[in-house]
């Protein structure tokens, strides 16, 4: 259950966000899990539920986007998705860092971070200061 | 030094602000830390990750064994309660840090970095640090070491490379251990080699068998070579 450390992490940084600014209430975080990760995006979501449970951000939803995977071949100089293996007897497609064109090891350049996207929430009548993007 | 913009809100206005913040970071940066103060040291961190069982223990065991009067060697050994592995570690006489995680499913470069102050660097070439018992979660959370190992054994089943996809991809190494039973368990060896490689073509595996000794030699001369 390393969801509960992600989810952890994320309310420790909401709740962060919420008192260094004029937040009246949190609707919704938004995050961006990599597809190389080895995230599930459900069990994150029953982890913040349950942490966020008495504290300011309660009932706030979490809502979770996945990040496709980019590989780069240093052989062959593919760059694009990565080879998935079909029939690994798994639910779904399993990504590989086998290159779909050379059949070298590439390197993983996107997909493999979980982040916060961004947070939305209704803010307080007063001045608001954020960091510009 | 981020460039900050002031703008007012309208009372009950609803925002929604871009922040980009990575929760990997932390940890990936602790893991950095810990990875510059051991090559300050010019010790190398192996860290040992795998399912209970797989024979990570045993593996450090008889690598230390065959180590331990060349360099300085220690161990670090992860696990959400016991004490046990250390134990059979301290055993040969070389450092032993036990870390426990309290039912935490992985270790984290926090705990790692908690454990390298715990033991003398400038006496030590080589630190191997056993990873929790499980083949999920430790994949996300680099510690700094300079070399991740997977150790599988015949006994977990013909399947379980393509179980645990993740715990490959970031790998430097992969044991399949107990190749002495594969036969009794109707085990393919290759064809776990080829799982393997399917995820990874250039990942180096080696079979072994920890009891009998079979493929130690070939996993120190690796090990010594990262």
């Amino acid at each position: 259950m390393h969801e509960l450390s992600i989810a952890s992490a994320v309310v420790e940084s909401v709740l962060e966000f919420v008192s260094a600014h004029s937040v009246k209430k949190v609707l919704a975080v938004r995050l961006a899990i990599g597809e190389l990760t080895h995230i599930e995006a459900d069990q994150l979501r029953f982890c913040y539920t349950a942490i966020t449970e008495q504290t300011p951000i309660q009932d706030s939803a979490l809502e979770i986007e996945t990040v496709e995977a980019v590989v780069r071949c240093e052989r062959c100089s593919y760059y694009g998705g990565p080879k998935y293996w079909d029939d690994a007897l798994s639910a779904g497609p399993i990504p590989t860092l086998q290159c779909p064109d050379c059949g070298a090891t590439v390197e993983a350049i996107e997909g493999t971070d979980c982040a916060i996207k961004s947070i939305r929430f209704v803010a307080q009548d007063e001045g608001l200061t954020i960091p510009a993007a | 030094m981020a460039m900050i913009q002031t703008i007012a809100a309208s009372p009950d206005e609803i925002y929604d602000i871009e922040l980009e913040h990575s929760l990997l970071e932390a940890n990936a940066q602790l893991a950095k830390e810990n990875r510059a103060l051991l090559d300050r040291n010019g010790v190398t961190a192996i860290d040992v990750m795998g399912a209970i069982g797989s024979g990570k223990t045993t593996l450090i065991g008889q690598l230390v064994e065959r180590l331990k009067d060349r360099f300085g060697v220690a161990v670090f050994n992860g696990d959400a309660t016991t004490c046990t592995d250390a134990d059979l570690i301290a055993n040969q006489s070389v450092p032993v840090v036990q870390i426990a995680t309290i039912n935490g499913c992985h270790l984290d470069a926090n705990l790692v970095g908690k454990a390298l102050g715990k033991v003398n660097l400038e006496k030590l070439r080589l630190i191997f640090i056993e990873n929790i018992g499980n083949l999920i979660c430790p994949a996300e959370f680099p510690l700094g070491s300079k070399a991740r190992v997977v150790v599988v054994s015949v006994t977990e089943g013909p399947y379980m490379v393509r179980k645990h996809p993740h715990m490959f991809l970031g790998a430097q190494l992969v044991v399949i251990n107990k190749i002495d039973l594969a036969e009794a368990m109707g085990v393919s060896v290759a064809e776990l080699t080829q799982d393997v490689h399917k995820l990874k073509p250039d990942l180096r595996v080696i079979a072994t068998s920890c009891k009998a000794g079979d493929g130690l030699d070939e996993v120190t001369a690796a090990l010594l070579a990262v």
